[in-house]
């Protein structure tokens, strides 16, 4: 134990002469994480991190057998997931990840809206975390696409269709996106592209960004606690290392065992290939993160005064985006401190609609 | 020789010393008619001019109606004499003329050798022994004849797809009168029940005509492929099972073996029908509901019922099987398992199941029994790497279990030490 | 750090030292715990790395026949991914392969070299050397396929691939 102490201290001061390990060990020692009743919130952040960290790590091994041509692609994911040894597994854990990546990344979303989190000095934080979130269904959008089977084929090709729907812009980021005006393997290289390189360097990026504030600002308290802290009450906190990471540690490993099960006892469908001259399967519809979004617009009436239906509910969400970027900013009373109900039940009435028009979206016809 | 001989005569009498050959310039016949204001006059010169497979080969009005090409004036270019022309007018043909005036080249050998050295010279000889020949020699000019289903101007080649004999057409051409009961009213049937004119419709419903329409087989049986093409007469008794046997050869092989063949008067239409034939399933078979076989066959006692309804089981039985290892093939395939070599197997199993159904049109219960046998095998041996597969899958379960196993471990391990540190940092 | 778990009384050290073996024990459950977690993922990651034995997705390509087993005017029935195929040496000694499919109810078809022709057994349904049909209820001709053949002499390896 004492020789073990012994060589981790010659280690350190080895890399301590040649990188000046000082403020790294003063980090360490100092970084605490405040205790009270909402803490059970910070852990999704990591647990974002962790799941994003296992979709890249299956993402490289599946990319050693997957090929990105509408003549191969679906039968390199049949070849990995009945060929390959243990492809099967990779390929599910992959696929669960996405979906629970997503949930996880909502749910962290939510919990740092409502306990507005996003206040004064945290502005950036929040809007380097927004831009993740949409990176992260932007992700989920290519990805889907890749296995190219029916059920995706024509998911992308209602999805895309919706960007067209975006005035004056529309229908060339319909053919940005689908690489010419139809879903083709066209759009395959290119959703593939984006899947594989330009989505994760931008995030990579965005996430070291996001991670960089939160270590330098510490993490933000509710703001009933952070009232009681200024007027002079002593702030309960735990060492980051070791308690605080350990506690991480273990939500990622559990985690782990849920991907794993899930991966035995729900495999994902391989489905059928793509046809592109078949008609679209009734009841199409995109995954349930998009559920929601999709079912508004299929309820909006074709005409809402003198624009199209569809074209007004594209705007909305557009708009509705944007405020989501900029509610520090608007929200000028959470950053003088004080209470503001009006942005608590924009969020819960978010949530409500999330929730309830996936669960309308999914049993709908 | 007694029938064929009028008409031949007249062919003979029409045909004039200098032989068809197409004629050239000039054609006062267009240039007249063309700007007639009645339509019946002006409609002809008008639809040759457009696309005609004879006019492109050179040919003109004269060398079907005659005259003379090169007068100005009605009366000299209408030659009934035939004094200053190749071949005397002779107006519009009608009955029998136009049978003459279209053979008068394409009975010619020598002649279509020129042309089109692969085209039979026999259609009027085969005209005259059908129901439309026959009928016209009797002087009803009522039938059909040349004219009436390949046109007489604006003529296209049989495989030009706007012509109304090609394949996909011919039924739409033959219901233009057969689907016309005003038209069909006079006629009737040897034993004197009207004329059906629910043939067309009946066959619209066909897997037949699906299969040549939608299905771009243009090998799919239409009017003439099983009435004939220029002799035009309803299959008779005995050769129905020939007719439909050109195709559909296993299956003729097989019904004559069967005890069947003797009994019906109809061979294949008895259970088929002959124009509406639908695509054949197997609720057919059997000796209840609305199986065909149960139109004769019912009872306890009927040897033939409990033949049909044991086929029929059989049947039944190695379908279930297949799709019943089908679906635990695909089950253990979306889980990972590979199963390529027994759904190859599976394949096997489902041509034993055609074969099963074509061997019925034998009516021998054994024989098929036996082909439904060997399906049942292959479905056992594949059912049986199915269940491997299963195990497969339990493996992989007890693998899962390990890992949970040792996940949880951690987990227990970093709550414990968890509590441990915690103590020790005053939480 | 500090020792919480001090007692005044003299059995300090036993306290001690039971504290350090639930500390050892801990970590060495701990350390087992890691290690099991970490095979339990590397074992599969390193089996998926290992290229499998059939090295690329199966209906890309097969090995259909030696090249020494096809005598002129004959053909032979083999596995292309989960389909059959059928691979023909014609009377002049060419080699051409084709699914064998037969594209009327996709029974397996067979070659009959009394014909030299391609033949279903379901319906009689034929298919001449080009895959074209020739007689019965097949509404197309047989899919052609590509063939190559790999190495020399009778061990050659004949490789059908999609066209």
């Amino acid at each position: 134990m004492a020789d073990r102490k012994r060589m981790l201290q010659s280690t350190l001061n080895w890399l301590d002469e040649r990188f000046d390990l000082t403020d790294i060990k003063a980090f360490v020692k100092e970084k605490g994480v405040p205790l009270h009743t909402q803490e059970v919130w910070y852990y999704l952040g990591g647990l974002t991190l962790f799941l994003f960290a296992v979709q890249i790590f299956t993402g490289i091994l599946l990319l050693l057998y997957y090929r990105p041509s509408a003549a191969e692609a679906y039968e390199s994911v049949q070849f990995i997931v009945t060929k390959v040894p243990f492809g099967w597994l990779i390929r599910n854990i992959h696929s669960w990840s996405a979906n629970l990546l997503i949930a996880v990344a909502f749910a962290h979303f939510f919990s740092v809206f409502l306990l507005k989190s996003y206040r004064q000095p945290r502005e950036l934080t929040w809007v380097s975390g927004m831009l993740l979130l949409f990176l992260m269904l932007g992700f989920g959008f290519s990805g889907y696409l890749l296995p190219w089977n029916e059920l995706s084929f024509f998911a992308t090709k209602v999805g895309t269709g919706i960007a067209g729907a975006v005035p004056v812009v529309g229908h060339f980021m319909l053919r940005l996106l689908r690489g010419g005006d139809d879903v083709t393997g066209a759009t395959l290289s290119r959703f593939y592209g984006l899947h594989v390189a330009v989505l994760p360097a931008i995030t990579t990026a965005l996430v070291g960004l996001h991670l960089l504030f939160v270590q330098r600002q510490g993490m933000s308290v509710p703001m009933k606690i952070e009232r009681r802290v200024n007027a002079g009450e002593p702030l309960r906190t735990m060492p980051f290392f070791p308690n605080y990471i350990l506690r991480d540690v273990l939500a990622w490993y559990v985690s782990l065992a849920l991907l794993a099960a899930l991966a035995l006892f729900y495999p994902w469908e391989l489905g059928t290939k793509a046809d592109p001259f078949a008609p679209v399967p009734p009841g199409i519809r995109p995954e349930w993160y998009f559920l929601a979004m999709f079912h508004t617009l299929k309820l909006l009436p074709s005409h809402i005064w003198i624009f199209e239906g569809e074209r007004v509910g594209v705007m909305a969400f557009g708009l509705a985006a944007a405020f989501l970027v900029f509610v520090p900013f608007l929200d000028r009373k959470a950053s003088r401190g004080e209470r503001s109900p009006a942005f608590t039940i924009a969020a819960v009435l978010g949530l409500v609609y999330l929730v309830v028009f996936t669960i309308v979206g999914h049993l709908a016809k | 020789m007694g029938k064929p001989l009028p008409l031949a005569a007249l062919i003979l009498l029409l045909a004039a010393p200098a032989f068809a050959q197409p004629s050239g310039e000039p054609n006062s016949c267009a240039t007249c008619h063309a700007s007639l204001p009645d339509q019946r006059l002006s409609r002809p010169a008008n639809t040759f001019s457009g696309p005609d497979v004879h006019r492109e080969k050179g040919f003109q009005c004269v060398d079907c109606h005659g005259g003379n090409p090169a007068a100005a004036d009605k009366a000299r270019s209408h030659d009934f004499s035939g004094r200053e022309s190749a071949m005397a007018f002779r107006g519009k043909p009608t009955g029998s003329a136009i049978i003459a005036t279209c053979a008068r080249c394409h009975s010619d050998a020598e002649l279509m050798r020129t042309y089109a050295p692969k085209q039979r010279v026999d259609q009027s000889t085969e005209y005259a022994t059908s129901v439309h020949g026959k009928r016209l020699e009797a002087g009803d000019k009522n039938v059909a004849t040349c004219a009436s289903c390949h046109g007489a101007h604006g003529i296209r080649l049989v495989s030009d797809a706007k012509s109304p004999v090609f394949p996909t057409n011919v039924a739409a051409t033959c219901a233009r009168c057969h689907a016309d009961e005003k038209r069909m009213a006079e006629y009737k049937l040897p034993d004197g029940t009207p004329l059906p004119t629910h043939q067309f419709a009946d066959y619209q419903k066909s897997i037949h005509y699906t299969a040549l329409t939608k299905g771009n087989d243009l090998s799919a049986p239409t009017c003439n492929d099983c009435h004939g093409n220029h002799g035009a007469v309803p299959p008779g008794v005995g050769a129905i099972a020939n007719v439909c046997g050109t195709c559909h050869a296993v299956f003729a092989q097989k019904f004559e073996g069967s005890v069947h063949q003797q009994i019906f008067d109809k061979g294949c239409v008895e259970c088929h029908g002959n124009h509406a034939v639908l695509k054949p399933s197997d609720e057919m078979l059997g000796a209840t509901g609305h199986a065909v076989c149960a139109t004769c066959h019912s009872g306890n006692d009927d040897k033939g019922a409990a033949g049909a309804e044991k086929m029929r089981g059989g049947i039944e039985h190695l379908k279930a099987s297949v799709d019943r290892t089908g679906a635990l093939l695909a089950r253990i395939k979306n889980a990972g398992i590979e199963v390529s070599d027994d759904e190859l197997a599976l394949r096997e199993a489902r041509t034993k199941l055609t074969l099963a159904r074509t061997e019925m049109h034998a009516a021998n219960p054994p024989a098929v029994d036996g082909v439904l046998t060997e399906g049942e095998k292959i479905v056992a041996d594949v059912e049986k790497n199915g269940q491997r597969g299963l195990g497969e899958l339990s493996y992989r379960r007890k693998g899962l279990g390990f890992s949970l196993a040792a996940i949880m471990l951690v987990v227990l391990g970093l709550a414990l030490k968890l509590r441990q540190i915690d103590r020790r940092a005053h939480l | 750090m500090a020792n919480v778990h001090t007692s005044p009384r003299a059995t300090k050290p036993k306290a001690v030292d039971a504290e350090f073996d639930r500390r050892t024990f801990l970590d060495a459950l701990l350390a087992v715990g890691f290690v099991s977690t970490a095979a339990a993922i590397a074992y599969p990651v390193a089996m998926y790395l290992v290229p499998p034995a059939t090295g690329e997705p199966e209906t890309a390509s097969a090995v259909a026949a030696k090249a020494g087993e096809l005598k002129p005017n004959s053909g032979k029935v083999f596995k292309f991914g989960n389909k059959p195929g059928i691979v023909v040496r014609t009377p002049d000694g060419e080699l051409r392969a084709f699914s064998a499919v037969c594209t009327h109810l996709d029974c397996t078809v067979q070659f009959k070299s009394d014909t030299s022709q391609m033949w279903c057994a379901c319906h009689n349904g034929t298919y001449d050397l080009g895959g074209n049909v020739v007689s019965g209820p097949p509404p197309r001709g047989l899919e052609p396929f590509k063939v190559n053949v790999r190495g020399e002499g009778s061990d050659a390896e004949i490789v059908v691939s999609r066209a």
